[in-house]
């Protein structure tokens, strides 16, 4: 019965579905080139010359950085779009649970689905690697940040790192989302009464806030590091203070509403206003990639711009270079990781769509409610991303280079706001336009 | 009195696995501005696909609609969209609320879809029943309290006509009483047409007319008789027996 159950979900939900799959591919994808690339870096046929070439030139931290960045992006998105998707099976799940399934049962079969989500997906973003690495390693060598001995070395020992990482990350979305939707008693399920899903525990608050709050203590921590030290530790601290920024989400993202609700007029921008407070759960989701992504970019080409503007020299080109197209690639990243979560909640949300339209939204006027939506979930990412890489980046400007103003090139700074405008954008426009297509009536449950 | 709701020999088939079905088969209606029109008949008669045509919710194969004067042939998807949020209300059996949202929320969808100015939102909730409610999350109510929600969204723009699909489906005998004396009330103090599909004698005994599907082809047409005689008209009409009540 527990195959049968698996089957019938990975049928019936196989568009969900497909959100954590493709973050999942990328993600491997990304996380095997750096693992890869940083084995190729110390490849036992490298000449001594090039290996202390390699460590002069600081790759192996960059690639380090990179490794870690990828993989948190990848655990963060890739938990929660399986979350999503699971929970998205509430009512089948209530389903079945009146007809005598146990929850062991669709434990069992949630879990399945995220090991028959993962597998494949790794596997295939593990293969997809190799011709992407080899280009990347490629590319450094171009651009004089590594030596022309270094060749990139695909190997087999990524296969059960990069497998652990996605699996280990989509069972336990997948069970979190799992135990909750299955704890359900069916016939509130069935009945579609919603608890009360806006509010976070107390738990979840204060793991938020101490994590924010733990963050910007350690900024100024790091700040008193030697430059190189305050560097990657500056990482973790950005990452505890996203965490913490994704724990608190939902309260941010009712707060933006609620300051907004008494300037706006009424019809559309309200609409838009209390969609977004009833939806901040899985809003949230969407803020961590594009608030980590936005803060590593901007604390990068912060720190770069700022340090060549006081000493004078933007530094070695070959690093320059390094910098800047790791950034970009981490951004791309993140961007398709933010796409990916945004699509699984609009996705997720066809239903409530179907009964806007029934009640006589026209699709034009849903989609100026989804923009609006859009704006505001990107401008509360890009504030809190502003927020996190000042906390990070301003004590160690002023340590390290004796300023407190950090510059930021006005076309990096357009480039980053285009992009986090036109990921949400592009995330939440175009699936409406799409599933709006389908009749309303089919898709509200209505036609009955 | 104007005619609200005009369906003019309208047919609507759906073809599926290669095999073509006749769910509404040539069927002329025409519905008055304040009056209540059941429409009965048994599975797969063709009630909803009726409703959902003159709702302009689906289009018809073959026929014409004509809704509060506009004939929905001419309208393309937006303009049917907006005349049924301007004009129209309509009420599912599966309620159809967006769960998150409050009462209000919900109640004030279409104006907030750019729907004309709503009643007040206190009268609207006052005349179904649920004052005080307003920010409470529908999620929270119980299926009658919803299906009152439901009801105060369709009457809430003050609509010329509204559709009733199965509204008392999923309600005990009592709530769904409730609903459709709330239906009844709008026709007779608001001059509201009220066309309402129901398997449920006892529901469609509100009704000042009474309509009978078969097969997709309307068999009878006339004023409500009591509960017993609908009882018996249907299965007349469909060949078996009929309790008066479940």
């Amino acid at each position: 019965m527990r195959s049968g159950i698996t089957r019938q979900a990975l049928r019936r939900h196989r568009w969900t579905l497909v959100g954590p799959a493709c973050t999942q591919l990328l993600g491997a994808a990304v996380i095997a080139v750096m693992l890869m690339t940083a084995a190729s870096l110390s490849a036992p046929g490298l000449s001594a010359a090039d290996r202390r070439s390699v460590r002069a030139g600081g790759m192996t931290d960059t690639t380090a950085v990179f490794l870690g960045d990828s993989i948190y992006l990848s655990v963060l998105v890739v938990a929660v779009t399986m979350n999503l998707a699971v929970s998205r099976q509430l009512r089948d799940i209530a389903l079945l649970r009146s007809v005598g399934a146990t929850p062991g049962q669709l434990r069992w079969s949630v879990l399945l689905q995220a090991v028959a989500v993962s597998l494949p997906a790794s596997l295939l973003g593990i293969a997809l690697a190799v011709p992407l690495g080899s280009g990347w390693v490629a590319l450094l060598r171009a651009h004089d940040a590594l030596p022309d001995g270094v060749r990139f070395t695909p190997g087999l020992v990524v296969l059960p790192i990069v497998v652990g990482i996605q699996l280990g990350t989509s069972v336990v979305g997948a069970a979190v989302a799992g135990r909750r939707t299955i704890r359900s008693a069916p016939a509130i399920a069935l009945s579609e009464t919603s608890g009360d899903r806006r509010h976070i525990g107390p738990a979840r608050t204060a793991l938020g806030l101490l994590l924010v709050g733990g963050g910007i203590a350690g900024s100024a921590v790091v700040s008193a590091l030697a430059a190189d030290q305050a560097d990657d530790a500056a990482l973790f601290v950005l990452l505890a203070e996203c965490i913490g920024i994704g724990l608190l989400g939902p309260v941010v993202l009712r707060a933006a509403a609620a300051v907004l609700r008494p300037l706006l007029p009424g019809g559309l921008p309200r609409l838009a206003l209390d969609e977004v407070a009833a939806l901040s759960r899985p809003l949230a989701g969407t803020l961590v990639p594009l608030v980590l992504a936005m803060a590593f970019a901007g604390i990068k080409v912060a720190a770069r711009t700022t340090s060549a503007a006081v000493t004078g020299s933007p530094g070695p080109p070959a690093e320059v270079w390094t910098d800047w197209s790791g950034t970009a690639v981490f951004c791309a990243f993140a961007g398709v990781a933010a796409l990916n979560a945004l699509v699984t909640v609009l996705v997720s949300r066809d239903r409530d769509l179907a009964v806007l339209q029934l009640a006589g939204g026209t699709r034009r006027r849903l989609l100026l409610v989804v923009s609006s939506e859009a704006a505001l979930v990107a401008t509360t990412a890009v504030l809190l991303a502003g927020l996190a890489a000042g906390a990070t980046l301003l004590p160690m400007l002023h340590t390290s280079l004796g300023t407190w103003l950090p510059r930021v090139p006005a076309p990096a700074l357009a480039a980053g706001l285009t992009l986090a405008f036109g990921v949400v954008a592009a995330g939440t426009v175009l699936p409406v336009a799409v599933l709006t297509r389908r009749p309303a009536l089919h898709r509200s449950g209505g036609a009955g | 009195m104007d005619t609200v709701v005009q369906l003019t020999g309208v047919s609507r088939s759906y073809r599926t696995g290669g095999r073509e079905t006749v769910a509404l088969d040539d069927v002329s209606l025409d519905v008055a501005a304040g009056e209540f029109v059941a429409v009965m008949g048994v599975t797969g008669s063709g009630k909803s696909t009726l409703l959902h045509c003159a709702a302009g919710l689906e289009r018809p194969s073959a026929g014409t609609v004509r809704l509060v004067g506009r004939d929905l042939g001419r309208l393309g998807e937006a303009a049917r969209t907006r005349l049924r949020r301007d004009s129209v209300g309509v009420v599912f059996q599966s309620y159809n609320l967006l769960s998150e949202l409050t009462v209000a929320q919900n109640v004030l969808l279409p104006q907030r879809l750019g729907g004309p100015r709503a009643r007040p939102l206190a009268e609207v909730l006052a005349s179904v029943g649920l004052a005080g409610t307003e920010q409470r999350p529908v999620g929270e109510l119980s299926g009658g309290q919803r299906q009152r929600v439901a009801v105060a969204r369709a009457l809430a723009a003050d609509p010329a006509v509204v559709f009733a699909d199965e509204p008392t489906g999923a309600l005990d005998p009592t709530t769904g009483a409730q609903v459709v004396g709330l239906l009844r009330t709008a026709v007779d103090t608001r001059a509201v047409a009220v066309v309402l599909v129901t398997h449920d004698p006892r529901v469609a005994a509100a009704s000042d007319r009474l309509v009978l599907l078969h097969a997709g082809a309307l068999v009878s047409d006339g004023p409500t008789p009591d509960v017993a005689a609908i009882a018996e008209q249907l299965a007349a009409v469909s060949g078996a027996p009929q309790a008066a009540s479940r």
